[in-house]
């Protein structure tokens, strides 16, 4: 009750009424956001260092105190060495999939819809498996990971461009059909993945599986040192680009008028997240819901539509998802993946989201 | 100088039905031109041609000498700009930054001394300084209205088109808006094509007057002439009634069994 009069009083006010504490100056709100970002990225950047930190704790000393044997030196060396790695793609895949997503949302002028829900990430999984098919075994070729990579993340960019900006030219504003979209193109890629990895030879099969049956649990180790620079280019210079994205949020159609040229970003950013999707796709997998949490998450703690917090704040998030969840999977020694839990809870938020707004 | 030369349009280019059909016309500067005309005319495509959001299928639209569709979006966006039907953003903003992104076309974001100047200027100008810190969803359709001006007048165009700004807007903010055009054009030197449906707002305001029928340019002239009922009871497939007022026709087009009515058809 109390909280409907406040609203009602909180609407109606006007901003000379005296009862009513309002901020007068530009400056003062500025700082007040600026403030809540120090404050948010504190507990951020704090929650990271612990992550982190537990990671390697799960790792090695929580593992040596469960199968009871003392910690040595060199084997936490070694078994830091291996987790470096690990963390680095992680954070940098984490990072890239929120910014991805967050640019995607702004393109496509939705709050809910991410890459991998209308099927990126199948069908980079699609590629690489016909690749093989097609190629596995005449040649070697393909199997070289690097070129494979290359290959694949060269071929879905230019099968995504072309079958995103049709459908997106012209249904842009349709999210069911696109939600629709994604559903169907998932299904038959994946199906057809999977067809394919019937009738191919167990060599190629054993190929396949090694290429796309990355996760976190299985990063795949040998692109890390190729892609993870390349994530964090990428990831930089979307973060540049932040003022028009900003200029985006207000609409196509008011971009337009404010000079940006609506119909080369869509194309531009949609070739940025095709290669962003096969990057974090090659690496560690794909995790669905992952952006749509982080960057979800990054809206409702800041408040606001200006990108560059919103780039910064989503992907730290969802790095910490990544790496807090890992390590407290490997803590727990749960039999749940993280990759699960993940999905479990942004599957949820997008249903509550549903129910919520009764809308998409 | 706005020209458009022999423009056509359709909805698709295999489509028979044209939108717009060998229309030709040069922007009065520094006036208010409405574009008047029934539903699917072509006024809303005439508008969405000549800003370039729609370019036409074949004809040119030139702004000062230069072809609109070779023109880069930027470039345009510094000479004109367009407010459209209903301005729903999906994006919780304040008036403030609204008002800030009409500066995009100039500083690409990065406000400068000048941009902050220009943002101040809109903002006293549309009286909106005490309302800068309140998000749009908060304001009334008239203020809202207001703040979509500001922000097309920190944009800092000489030309502005409306595509029926007076569409939600009760009697008040109505006539606000139109003396708020006219002061654009007066104390600014803007040059506004605006889409009107309301006739007698058009009679009011307008300088200059373009009836459209069918696609077409069908009438195009000062106020006295165009508002007539020679030449908008074809344009509107309506016979009018008119009635004076203070020397001035008012159109009539509700009533028509009114006897009271009768009587003031001249």
């Amino acid at each position: 009750m109390t909280n409907v009069k406040q609203k009602r009083k909180g609407m109606v006010s006007q901003p000379e009424s005296p009862d009513c504490p309002k901020l007068t100056t530009f400056e003062e709100i500025k700082k007040a956001e600026r403030r809540n970002l120090v404050f948010v990225s504190s507990i951020i950047i704090t929650l990271l260092i612990l992550g982190i930190f537990l990671y390697i704790f799960s790792r090695t000393y929580a593992k040596a105190w469960r199968l009871g044997v003392p910690m040595r030196p060199d084997a936490f060396n070694s078994i830091l060495q291996r987790s470096i790695p690990a963390l680095v793609a992680m954070g940098g895949s984490a990072f890239l999939i929120a910014v991805v997503s967050l640019s995607f949302q702004t393109i496509v002028d939705s709050k809910i819809l991410t890459p991998s829900m209308i099927g990126f990430d199948s069908i980079f999984m699609g590629t690489q498996t016909l690749l093989v098919f097609l190629f596995g075994t005449t040649t070697q070729f393909f199997l070289n990971p690097h070129v494979n990579f290359i290959v694949s993340a060269g071929v879905m960019v230019v099968v995504s461009f072309f079958m995103y900006s049709a459908i997106l030219r012209r249904s842009k504003n349709n999210m069911i059909f696109l939600l629709m979209f994604g559903l169907v193109l998932s299904g038959v890629v994946s199906s057809g993945t999977r067809y394919l990895q019937t009738i191919m030879s167990f060599y190629e099969f054993t190929q396949v599986q090694a290429l796309i049956n990355v996760s976190l649990n299985n990063v795949n180790e040998t692109l890390i040192y190729m892609v993870v620079p390349l994530m964090l280019i990428l990831s930089f210079f979307m973060l540049f680009r932040h003022r028009i994205y900003n200029v985006l949020t207000l609409g196509s159609q008011q971009a337009r008028g404010l000079g940006v040229d609506y119909q080369k970003e869509l194309n531009f950013n949609l070739i940025l997240i095709a290669i962003g999707m096969s990057l974090s796709t090659a690496l560690i997998g794909s995790l669905t819901f992952l952006g749509l949490l982080a960057v979800n998450f990054a809206r409702m703690v800041l408040k606001t539509h200006r990108h560059l917090p919103l780039f910064m704040i989503s992907g730290l998030v969802a790095v910490i998802t990544l790496i807090l969840g890992e390590a407290i999977v490997e803590l727990i020694q749960g039999a749940v993946p993280v990759t699960v839990v993940i999905n479990l809870v942004g599957c949820s938020w997008v249903f509550y989201y549903i129910i919520k707004d009764n809308k998409i | 100088m706005i020209e458009v030369r022999n423009v056509n349009q359709s909805y698709s280019k295999r489509s028979s039905k044209k939108t717009l059909t060998d229309v030709s016309m040069v922007v009065k500067e520094n006036a208010i031109t409405a574009l008047v005309g029934a539903n699917g005319a072509g006024k809303s495509t005439l508008l969405s041609v000549m800003t370039n959001i729609l370019p036409a299928l074949s004809g040119v639209v030139l702004l000062d000498g230069k072809d609109v569709r070779k023109m880069k979006a930027n470039d345009l966006s510094k000479r004109v700009a367009f407010l459209r039907q209903s301005q729903q953003l999906n994006v919780r903003i304040t008036v403030n930054d609204l008002v800030e992104y009409g500066r995009f076309p100039h500083c690409g974001g990065r406000l400068k001394d000048e941009d902050h100047q220009k943002v101040e200027e809109a903002l006293s100008y549309m009286n909106l300084t005490d309302l800068r810190h309140r998000y749009l969803e908060e304001l009334s359709g008239g203020q809202c209205q207001r703040a979509f001006i500001a922000m097309i007048l920190a944009q800092d165009t000489p030309y502005i088109f409306l595509d029926e700004p007076l569409n939600n807007l009760d009697i008040k903010y109505s006539v606000e808006m139109m003396k708020i055009l006219t002061q654009l054009v007066e104390e600014l030197n803007k040059t506004i094509i605006v889409v009107l449906h309301d006739i007698n707002f058009a009679a009011a305001y307008a300088d200059h007057i373009v009836a459209m029928k069918d696609g077409e340019i069908y009438y195009e002239g000062p106020p006295q002439d165009a508002i007539t009922p020679e030449v908008l009871n074809p344009v509107f497939d309506h016979d009018f009634h008119i009635s004076n007022s203070a020397g001035r026709p008012v159109f009539l087009y509700y009533d028509e069994d009114d006897p009271n009515c009768e009587v003031c058809v001249s």
